[in-house]
């Protein structure tokens, strides 16, 4: 079965340096839904959240000639929306001190709407998985999203958290033990049965 | 030499060749993977732990409908001033202070919307349907060429599995995803697409599909540029929206054709069973929110010129015989019926005497025939001769 990717990122993205307008609505296709559930995340107001997508991509338009070729155009367009999104927050909470750090929120509902098709859990179960979820901090809970939902690598992820590369797969390491932890601090046997539900239901 | 001899599950986890199998495998990982457990069964564990703690973190995603996905891009055209409509839309602001208030507010709309349709049909187009090959664009933009003459293709319920002709494919791993998909028939070739609703789409030559791998959205919305024949499955709850050009298709559930070529003048509704309501989008503001009901052997025809809607009884298995490879008409011009057989074994005929055009053919056309045989039934019935040239296009001359 032959199989090959269409012109990827990088060739769209020389393309529409060099002026060809219409390419750019491939990329938009391509990454507008990442990038809407990303900015989701980050505030619960969905129209802040297309205006900025549309205001990502208008300023791409307008600053055609002064961008570089990038190789990482999903990582360009994340930077780009994240700190559009982030700015106009701001804007909003402009009379009151606002703490980049703690006014960001990260909201990841993980397992409240639990549907795997892939196996099932108890309530109980979901319960126990919630809390752990919950006592991610707010960064955790990003760099995760951006981990395990988003599929970035490591260097990915630490630009777009304006942290170095050390930090991010350590942030990553320190969610993930602490959710272990939990799992297996909670009842041996309860990880067990989970893991085992799982395996059966991938056999 | 095995890197992953030493690895724990969290190493699992670091690792990206991992991370990609976990969550959107390519056939060659699969194999990878499945081939590896089998032979390190001491792996099993922590490889299990960590698609465990993965799939812990996959939920719904929030996704925009094709509408939201086209008002946006339509913004970004808009505000980057790529659209000279949205000037005259601010100088007909300041006129209608003055005295043009009803009929600007009607320009400006009538300009704001088809300035939508246009987006809609740009977003369509963007791949070209000029190509020769036939293909499945998948949403992460990877391609599945169709190489047989007339290509199957199947959705499981769940939308994550296809089967193009023989060969499995699964896409987006991610629980609750609407991938948008596109198929591109080129002219001389079609595809038969089984939609995860059971929806059965056959799609003529010169023709594009876009849909979402499964439906999500309380309707069930598929984008159309040329020819396809849709059986759809009934779902009160769920109607079926059929978007061109010019005219969106609504139905609940089923049997009809709709043509929308964008090189005719005409777009075409034929309803075998069931019923469908059209409705003008764009265009012309005095069509809008104008819905009409089709019955069964009815055909709904959109002047997109003008915008006007003529409603006429037609013998639908004329309209609907190029699924099974026959071309059936019924004093039907000839050049309408050059026009099809061109499309259908992607050929150029060039008719030489304008007038010849005009001819009138009734008859059944076997299209699995080559071109040569069926320009040879036409001859039979019209007083024309026909040659080919030496480039493999056709003439045709008055006899």
């Amino acid at each position: 079965m032959p199989r090959r990717p269409e012109k990827n990122d990088h060739e769209l993205w020389v393309a529409f340096l060099k002026g060809d307008q219409q390419v750019l609505s491939l990329i938009y296709l391509r990454h507008v839904n990442a990038l809407f559930d990303y900015g989701s995340k980050i505030s619960a107001d969905h129209d802040l959240v297309r205006d900025c997508i549309q205001d990502t991509f208008v300023t791409i338009i307008k600053n055609r000639k002064t961008l570089s070729p990038t190789d990482n155009v999903r990582l360009y367009l994340f930077k780009a929306f994240k700190r559009k999104l982030i700015r106009e927050l701001q804007k909003k909470t402009r009379f009151l001190p606002f703490d980049p750090e703690k006014g960001e929120r990260f909201e990841i509902s993980f397992l409240r709407n639990f549907d795997h098709a892939e196996f099932e859990v108890t309530q109980e179960q979901k319960e126990r998985l919630t809390e752990a979820v919950d006592t991610l901090t707010i960064r955790q809970r990003e760099a995760i999203y951006l981990r395990f939902i988003r599929g970035m690598n490591y260097h990915d992820i630490s630009v777009i958290m304006d942290l170095n590369y050390q930090s991010a797969r350590a942030l990553i390491h320190r969610a993930i033990g602490r959710l272990r932890e939990t799992l297996h601090g909670e009842s041996e046997t309860f990880s067990r049965a989970l893991l085992f539900i799982f395996r059966c239901c991938r056999a | 030499m095995d890197k992953y001899e030493r690895y724990t599950t969290d190493d699992f986890l670091a690792d990206d060749s991992f991370l990609h199998w976990v969550l959107q495998p390519t056939n060659e990982e699969e194999r990878f993977w499945k081939e590896y457990l089998e032979e390190h069964p001491s792996k099993r564990e922590a490889i299990e732990e960590a698609r465990f703690i993965c799939s812990v973190f996959q939920v719904r995603q929030k996704k925009l409908s094709l509408d939201e996905t086209y008002e946006i891009w339509d913004g970004v055209l808009q505000s980057s001033g790529q659209l000279r409509s949205s000037r005259w839309i601010s100088v007909l602001k300041y006129a209608a202070v003055f005295l043009l208030l009803f009929i600007s507010g009607a320009v400006a709309y009538y300009i704001y919307d088809s300035r939508a349709q246009q987006t809609h049909f740009e977003l369509a187009t963007e791949t070209g349907t000029t190509g020769t090959e036939a293909k499945i664009i998948l949403s992460d933009g990877s391609e599945i060429s169709l190489e047989k003459k007339e290509s199957q293709i199947n959705y499981n319920r769940a939308g994550d599995q296809l089967i193009v002709n023989d060969d499995t494919i699964r896409q987006d791993q991610l629980s609750g995803n609407e991938a948008i998909n596109k198929v591109i028939i080129p002219y001389g070739k079609k595809s038969v697409i089984r939609l995860s609703d059971g929806t059965m789409v056959w799609l003529n030559a010169g023709s594009q599909l876009i849909y979402p791998s499964v439906f999500l959205r309380d309707k069930r919305e598929v984008v159309l540029i040329g020819e396809a024949y849709f059986d759809v499955t009934e779902n009160q709850s769920k109607p079926f929206i059929v978007r061109t050009s010019s005219l969106a298709v609504t139905v609940l559930g089923t049997k009809f054709d709709v043509s929308a070529y964008p090189e005719d003048q005409f777009v075409d509704a034929i309803l075998e069973s069931g019923s469908v309501s059209l409705e003008v989008t764009g265009k012309s503001f005095l069509n809008r929110n104008k819905k009409i009901l089709l019955k069964p052997n009815q055909k709904g025809s959109l002047n997109r010129q003008d915008g006007m809607m003529n409603l006429s009884e037609v013998d639908v298995s004329q309209y609907i015989s190029w699924k099974d490879g026959m071309l059936k008409v019924e004093r039907e011009d000839l050049i309408r019926v050059l026009k099809k057989v061109e499309r259908y074994y992607n050929i150029h005929i060039e008719l030489r005497d304008p007038l010849a055009g005009g001819f009138l053919i009734s008859g059944k056309l076997d299209l699995k025939q080559n071109p040569e045989e069926v320009l040879n039934v036409i001859q039979l019935t019209v007083p024309i001769d026909w040659a080919k040239k030496s480039n493999g296009d056709f003439i045709i001359v008055k006899k």
